[in-house]
Order: C-alpha cells, then structure tokens, then sequence
C-alpha cells in the first residue's frame, strides 16, 4: 500500500506547496506558493491554528 | 526581516475575510491568511486533526533555500508566545550565517552569548555559558 501523504521533516527540503490567501493590504484574495517565495530570497513562517473566530 | 508571514486554517478565504473585518484584534493584520479548506497543507505538516477537520496549532520556519527549520505544534488551547517565535527565528537567521555555532535557550538577539560545540566543551557547558 502506498502512503501518498508525506510529512515535512526538519532538516529536509519542503515540497513545494500553494496556498489561496486573503491579503488584507489589498483587501484582496492571492496566492503564495513555495518555490516563489525561496526565489524572492526569503523565509517562509506558517502559522497554523484550528479556526477563525478564536483566538490563534 | 526578508520573511514572509503566512497563517493558516481550515476555514476559507472568505471567512477570513469576514473575521478581520468583524475582529477588532485584527484591526492591524498585514499578513497574508491562507485558506486550507481541504487540509492538504495542513497534513503536510502533520497537524491536520481528522476527527475535527482543524489545524492543530503548529508553527513551522523554511529557510530561503526551502528547508525546514523549526517547527512546534501545540495542542488545542495552548498558545503560542510571540517572543519565543521571534527567538527561534532570529536564532535560525543567526545560525544560518555562522553554522559552526550554537544559540543557547537564553540566547535571543545578535550579540547574546554564543557556544561552539567542540571536544573542549564536553562536561565545560557551565564555564562556556559563563564567559
């Protein structure tokens, strides 16, 4: 049986992922994915929590 | 700070939305609010919750170069501490200049007490610390 999910590992390379966003700068929604923001150069912080209208 | 701050849930874009235009805590938010309505990123990580369809707390750092830093993963109802977040970030900028060196637990900005691991360290942690 294949295990089709795989789960980041400190110290290994994240896959590649995308992610629909609200941006409230632009009081829009957008994308971010992965392989862009390592082209931008930067860190990425995700910021997981259980649901919106709690606190996080 | 060359980083890119991204929250997650469950929820979708839309009640993003919705919360932080009603949520007055959210009155300042800059960051973008990424919407995980299938959990795929969120079992990426290993904090989807199958039996809640909710993202556990969890906070994960990727260097630009898309490895994975650090990660921390709460259960429900306990908190995160911004300060510590902010530590372990500065710390993994810090290291990723200087990786023959170690940030201490109470190192926490640029010029905080730093140790090299090295034969002469071993059972000398408490007069490295010291100096």
């Amino acid at each position: 049986m294949s295990d089709e999910i795989t789960t980041a590992k400190i110290g290994q390379q994240v896959p590649d992922f995308e992610l629909t966003v609200y941006e409230p700068e632009n009081h829009g929604f957008g994308s971010r994915n992965l392989a862009d923001l390592k082209k931008a150069g930067k860190w990425t912080i995700l910021f997981f929590y259980p649901a919106d209208f709690t606190f996080v | 700070m060359g980083a890119e701050l991204i929250t997650v849930s469950t929820d979708t874009e839309f009640v993003h939305l919705a919360w932080k235009r009603d949520e007055k805590e959210l009155a300042d938010v800059k960051y973008a609010m990424g919407a995980d309505p299938t959990g795929k990123l969120s079992r990426l990580f290993g904090v989807y919750d199958e039996g809640s369809g909710l993202a556990l707390r969890g906070t994960f750092i990727i260097s630009p170069d898309g490895t994975l830093f650090n990660s921390e993963v709460n259960f429900y109802n306990m908190g995160r501490n911004i300060d510590e977040l902010m530590r372990k970030f500065k710390a993994n900028l810090y290291l990723a200049r200087k990786a023959d060196e170690g940030c201490p637990s109470k190192w926490k900005d640029d010029g905080d007490k730093t140790l090299r691991p090295g034969p002469e360290m071993v059972g000398r942690v408490h007069e490295a610390l010291q100096d």
